[in-house]
């Protein structure tokens, strides 16, 4: 039925083969025996929700359970959607191609800001009313979401009827459990609510409501039903032992991420200030080299893969990393498979890491260097000194390297003039040293390129209170650093600070903001993370007709006293010790990463443990 | 190092896989197989492995050629269980055999379709006129430019049925390392020629043959 109509305009569409399921590794099961059926939903397009590793986790652990059925189903690119809208395509799955509108859980998973849009459209498009409240009160159609993201769920707050903090491992299992056990008696979707929000890390916003002042500040939160008034997000204790998946769903067409990913470490050491994933991660945990080496073998064989790549916010910083390295090369080098290893620091980089990873690849380096100055560098306490960074590019040039870029951020806390001009400054240093290396690649010129993001402010960081620079501010370092680069050696590359603007507010923002989003998405947008459907002009509308300020948000310095929208929210980090990282960082002073020495972010002492 | 044949189906959802997209799912296929595939030698080895033929997006096949090495020699039966044991759903190995011909020698292919329309009638007898016109002229896209051509020549219809609500033609086109035609043409042809709606289904290439008619092995 529902396959007829879409096969009937499938060859009329950019690669069809995203819309149609039948992949090696998707899972079908026998409905007629199926307790909890869950929707898995990718707020974007199949290519980009498809690398999501979170996901294939999820959908191998849930469908694990013999009575649970958990299916993909992605944002559709713009031509199939206009067909879908056109021929009552209702959003289905990818292994039934059942509508998800009948499915028990629709789950998203909300790892930028710039997909929230793309939620309300999914929701549409499966003929699902946006609002939690619109939808029936009988047990079905759970809306619910994870992610990081979901650390401030407000903006979100108005469409969803869970938001899971964390982990989801098992908690997503807890909640179907629940779910199968009170459907069997009947209860209504209110009952379910008022029991899951019983379970920890689950947070059921339509409990909560914000009481704010004049000022616009928040005044108080009141919570009903029973729920808690704080909710602590969820981590796995040993995760060693977590699930890990043997198969991935191994797509036709080519999607971002097109390889065997293994997740080697949950969580950093390093404290970054401005980084969420530093925080909200947390504790520092890892796999040892055996259970990685298995689950890469593992997953190689199952899928067919001739790529791995190691999953972590830091890979060097695995206690382990050289005889894991030693112990993986083996393997792939000898089954012919590459080996990928993102997320490395320029701190701890030897000469042996560098010949390790020539082995499997000659592609240019990346550096996250951050800030263009020693000073600025320790306010956002990411501790590498430009010794390292010169060491590290001596390494890699003297290794046969000739091209380096380096991410730098621009409107980071306490940033000067003279910070910018340091970037320039740090590329030149860097061509010099090029040029005084004898044994340098010969014949060939240095290319230095530098990548400019705009700083984005965020929850649970010590940077959470701090303002975001005004989009003249930002122009003005644009420019600055463009005067100050005079070689053609260097390439400057920088985000539109419009997008960053947007990703701050949603970022930070409270409950007020989800009539802007549900405005916005009115108006048209969606797929804001793509440059060529980002309208900014729409959004600033939208703003205006809620009488939102967006400067209220992005430009504002929160205080440490202010009730913030997230407060009810434990993620382990105390607030105090981001209260502290901040002041610490207005004094330009580091803080040692978590191996070096404990500086008390409260994780330990919550979870019973030492995390080293 | 051993040169072997497989002809496979390619049907149901498994059509919506592109040809460039099918050279990555057999590579992953191999590996999953865990055959003893031959790599090619050299700076960047890969498992050769090659399609006779290319397969329009969105038709089926009973009959798509792959040829690719081993490097020992395994009894075709294993071969082709172990292969069928991990391809994806809509695609099985039919048959595993030695090359006994050159790929040069592939010069026709036999597609089957149906022509949907609620007009039986009208459209059969516009398939008829436009069979048995002195000329049938398509524009064809080439490397070059557009440019067009005279398919009457080379094509050879079949059988030319009327269904209730179809029409179905069967029929062979060039095919090969020469000239290709795809039954696309055809039936846009027959889009200019007659006004009347209809919809191409289950189009579908049902052999690969020489040119005397024998089928490719």
């Amino acid at each position: 039925m529902l396959r007829e109509k879409i096969e009937k305009h499938l060859l009329e569409v950019q690669k069809p083969s995203r819309y149609i399921g039948g992949e090696v590794g998707s899972i079908i099961k026998d409905k007629s025996v199926i307790d909890v059926r869950f929707a898995f939903c990718f707020p974007d397009t199949y290519d980009i929700g498809m690398s999501h590793l979170g996901m294939k986790i999820l959908y191998s652990l849930t469908n694990e359970r013999e009575n649970y059925w958990c299916e993909r189903c992605f944002a559709p690119g713009e031509d199939f959607e206009a067909i879908m809208r056109e021929n009552d395509i209702p959003l289905y799955a990818l292994e039934s191609l059942d509508p998800i509108r009948d499915f028990d859980f629709i789950g998203f998973t909300m790892q930028y800001e710039l997909s929230y849009t793309n939620v309300l459209n999914m929701l549409d498009l499966a003929g699902i009313p946006v609002f939690a409240k619109d939808r029936t009160d009988e047990l079905t159609q759970i809306v619910i979401a994870g992610g990081p993201c979901v650390c401030n769920p407000e903006p979100l707050a108005d469409f969803f009827d869970i938001f899971v903090l964390g982990e989801g491992e098992e908690v997503n299992l807890e909640l179907m459990d629940l779910y199968t056990k009170m459907k069997k008696e009947g209860a209504s979707k209110t009952d379910y609510l008022r029991k899951a929000a019983q379970i920890e890390g689950v947070y059921v916003p339509r409990f909560y409501c914000f009481k704010y002042k004049s000022d616009g500040t928040i005044e108080k939160l009141e919570v009903s039903d029973g729920a808690p008034k704080i909710i602590r997000k969820r981590i796995i204790k040993d995760f060693d032992k977590v699930y890990y998946p043997e198969n991935f769903v191994v797509p036709f067409t080519e999607i971002v991420q097109d390889r065997v990913s293994v997740e080697v470490l949950r969580g950093c050491i390093r404290g970054c200030r401005f980084c969420q994933a530093g925080f909200i991660y947390r504790p520092f945990r890892e796999k040892h080299t055996e259970t990685i080496s298995r689950e890469v073998k593992a997953l190689c064989e199952n899928t067919g893969y001739d790529e791995v790549s190691l999953a972590s916010l830091s890979t060097s910083d695995h206690s382990e990393i050289d005889p894991m390295l030693t112990k993986l090369l083996d393997y792939t080098v000898s089954e012919r498979i590459n080996l990928s290893l993102p997320s490395l620091r320029v701190d701890n980089f030897s000469e042996e890491l560098l010949e390790k990873i020539k082995r499997v690849r000659k592609s240019g380096l990346t550096f996250a260097a951050e800030g263009g100055t020693q000073r600025l560098r320790d306010v956002i306490n990411k501790n590498v000194s430009e010794e390292e960074i010169m060491n590290t590019c001596r390494i890699a040039f003297e290794g046969g390297y000739s091209a380096v870029k380096l991410y730098f951020m621009m409107g980071l806390p306490t940033e000067t003039d003279e910070d910018i001009v340091g970037i320039a400054e740090l590329a030149n240093r860097i061509i010099d040293l090029y040029y005084s290396i004898e044994n340098r690649p010969k014949g060939r010129g240095v290319q230095i390129s530098i990548s400019c993001a705009t700083f984005v402010p965020k929850p649970f960081t010590p940077f959470q209170f701090e303002p975001q620079d005004t989009r003249e501010m930002i122009e003005h370092k644009q420019k600055l650093l463009l005067d100050s680069v005079k070689t053609k050696k260097i390439k400057v590359s920088y985000h539109n600070p419009d997008v960053s603007m947007l990703e701050a507010i949603l970022a930070k923002g409270d409950r007020r903001l989800c009539k802007v989003v549900y405005t916005a998405w009115k108006k048209g947008c969606k797929f804001d993370s793509w440059e060529e459907h980002f309208h900014f002009d729409k959004w600033l509308e939208a703003f205006k007709e809620c009488g939102i300020d967006t400067s209220f948000y992005a430009n504002r310095r929160f205080e440490y006293d202010e009730i913030l929208p997230w407060d009810h929210f434990d993620y382990l980090v105390t607030k105090e010790f981001l209260i502290r990282e901040n002041k610490t960082a207005h004094q330009s002073k580091t803080t040692p990463n978590c191996r070096l020495r404990c500086s008390g972010c409260g994780v330990n002492k919550k979870v019973g443990r030492e995390c080293f | 190092m051993i040169r072997v044949r497989a002809t496979f189906e390619k049907c149901g959802r498994a059509k919506y896989i592109s040809h460039l997209d099918l050279n990555r799912c057999m590579l992953r296929t191999f590996r999953r197989s865990r055959l003893p595939i031959w790599y090619t030698e050299g700076f960047n080895p890969h498992p050769y492995y090659s399609f006779a033929l290319a397969l329009s997006l969105g038709f089926e096949s009973s009959c798509e050629i792959l040829d690719f090495n081993l490097n020992e020699e395994l009894p075709f039966d294993e071969i082709k269980d172990k292969l069928n044991a991990v391809m994806p759903e809509g695609m099985r190995i039919v048959k595993v055999a030695e090359q006994k011909q050159k790929i040069t020698a592939i010069a026709k292919a036999e597609y089957s379709f149906s022509l949907v329309s609620d007009e039986a009638d009208g459209l059969f007898e516009a398939v008829q006129e436009l069979i048995a016109s002195p000329e049938i002229l398509i524009e064809k896209k080439t490397k070059k430019g557009i440019k067009t051509v005279d398919i009457k020549p080379d094509m050879e219809i079949l059988s030319c049925t009327k269904g209730e609500k179809s029409v179905d033609v069967t029929m062979y086109l060039p095919a090969g390392t020469q000239t290709n035609y795809n039954p696309t043409l055809f039936i846009e042809a027959l889009r200019r020629a007659a006004d009347i709606s209809f919809e191409p289904c289950n189009i579908r290439r049902t052999a690969i043959l020489c040119e005397d008619n024998l089928v490719f092995e």
